[in-house]
């Protein structure tokens, strides 16, 4: 995890289930309002997970990019 | 001679001491504890009044040749090559490896330390699994809530096995009906990972038990019995079982981004080798390799460590193979590497079994005696590699 005022990147790359949502779990943990988390990963799985952490915790996806087997996923924190 | 330093005496540096050849190194193993526990008993001390001898002394678990000092280590010097302990004494080494475990740290949600001291837990000690036991003994119906307070975790299915009996434990008392059993857990879904999830999910909805999903502990409010997520959701209880947070060994490193924010220590995920060294590595639960957090993995990552020192080419796969006590004399195992996801395997009395026998054959299988036929068994079950990772 690498922290720059206000910005994490989340690095799940080759981190299968639940990998990923479990970093992002983390980094939300200690994350502020206005926070942007951004989460890299190669497990497909994922997009389900973030889609479905997001709803439940009223926070935004701002994208999820796909590039070969990379994804990545930007969420802006918005509730706390 | 080469000197090996360990630190820690759990079973990764337990087994990693014994894998060394005497005639080659000079091994040294620094532990803060007399005891070795082995911890997976705590599920049933405090679940099902287990009684069986749980700890030893590291003594009697090791080589004769292996040198075991009992101090604390306080900093590590990664570029200097040495290890300071809280007496003062400084070990220099030609390798090193850290198998320093991880904790319980309560003191990372407001409310949870005066829970965990009144009501304990079964991941911190045997106390506190003894603790756990009294209350459930004493629990005449009313709420449960169980579950993992972070994400971070010793031993994945462990939170489930803790609901799992304790439905059994109300069933066995005829209390069943007049409780309420509520699993919290952080991820999505029961289980974290979805194939095994597809054989939890039926249990817990046969069994009548509640789930909350992104339920991620913020703080506790132990005078009206409540908790509370950081998704705002709430669970009022009357007999709270809350698995705490977890982090590594409070030791100062040089240099100090050889560790997390957790005080987990950064290391390559093949070689185990801690970032930026050559002659220094890792093993178990001190890590924060991309893998399960539980004995199986100390076990192999040991003898990787031990194959490397020795100059022989090794590598660690992520391999897991996470006993899963359902309950009712029934078991599975949690099996996956890092490019072969968690597959789903369906609960049998044989694997619950085969759990019982491992607490019986734990303290030989340190001795190293026993890995011909782990050996075995690693390879009948060795998980299918996925094209593409996925759930």
């Amino acid at each position: 995890m690498n922290q720059t005022s206000g910005r994490t990147l989340v690095d799940s790359r080759g981190s299968s289930c639940p990998g990923p949502i479990t970093d992002l779990a983390i980094a939300y943990r200690r994350s502020k309002v206005g926070d942007v988390i951004e989460l890299w990963a190669t497990d497909p799985g994922v997009k389900a997970d973030v889609n479905a952490w997001a709803t439940k915790t009223s926070n935004q996806i701002v994208s999820i990019d796909e590039t070969g087997e990379k994804i990545t996923v930007i969420i802006r924190i918005t509730k706390r | 001679m080469k000197r090996a330093l360990i630190v820690g005496g759990g079973s990764g540096g337990t087994i990693l001491a014994n894998s060394l050849d005497r005639h080659e190194f000079e091994i040294t193993m620094l532990s803060s504890s007399f005891g070795h526990l082995f911890q997976p008993a705590l599920l049933y001390v405090a679940f099902s009044h287990a009684r069986a001898r749980v700890v030893r002394d590291e003594r009697s678990l090791l080589a004769r040749h292996v040198n075991l000092l009992h101090d604390e280590v306080t900093s590590i010097n990664l570029k200097k090559k040495t290890v300071t302990t809280r007496n003062g004494v400084l070990f220099p080494y030609d390798y090193l490896v850290v198998a320093t475990g991880m904790h319980t740290d309560t003191s990372q949600i407001p409310g949870l330390s005066e829970i965990n001291a009144e009501f304990g837990d079964y991941h911190s000690s045997l106390a506190k699994a003894e603790r756990l036991s009294y209350h459930l003994d004493g629990f005449r119906g009313g709420t449960i809530a169980i579950g993992q307070s972070s994400p971070i975790i010793k031993c994945p299915p462990s939170p489930l096995e803790g609901v799992l009996l304790t439905d059994q434990l109300l069933r066995k008392r005829g209390l069943r009906k007049s409780s309420r059993l509520v699993y919290f857990t952080p991820y999505p879904r029961p289980y974290s990972a979805e194939p095994m999830n597809e054989v939890v999910e039926p249990l817990l909805e046969e069994r009548d038990i509640e789930v909350m999903t992104f339920f991620d502990v913020k703080r506790i409010d132990p005078i009206n019995r409540t908790i509370f997520s950081i998704e705002g959701d709430k669970i009022e209880y009357d007999l709270p079982i809350i698995i705490p947070p977890f982090v590594g060994a409070n030791i100062l490193y040089e240099p100090a981004d050889a560790v997390d924010e957790d005080h987990f220590i950064i290391a390559d995920k093949s070689t185990l080798r801690i970032k930026g060294t050559g002659d220094a590595f890792v093993v178990g639960d001190a890590s924060n390799l991309p893998t399960s957090k539980a004995g199986v993995g100390a076990h192999l990552q040991a003898k990787v460590v031990a194959k490397i020192l020795s100059g022989h080419p090794a590598t660690f796969d992520g391999r897991t193979s996470c006993p899963f006590d359902t309950g009712d004399g029934r078991g599975t195992f949690v099996i996956g590497s890092y490019e072969a996801p968690v597959t789903k395997a369906r609960p049998t009395r044989i694997k619950h079994l085969m759990k019982t026998a491992f607490q019986r054959i734990y303290w030989i299988s340190l001795r190293g005696t026993l890995n011909p036929a782990f050996d075995v068994y690693f390879k009948l079950t060795a998980p299918k590699k996925a094209a593409a990772t996925g759930n």
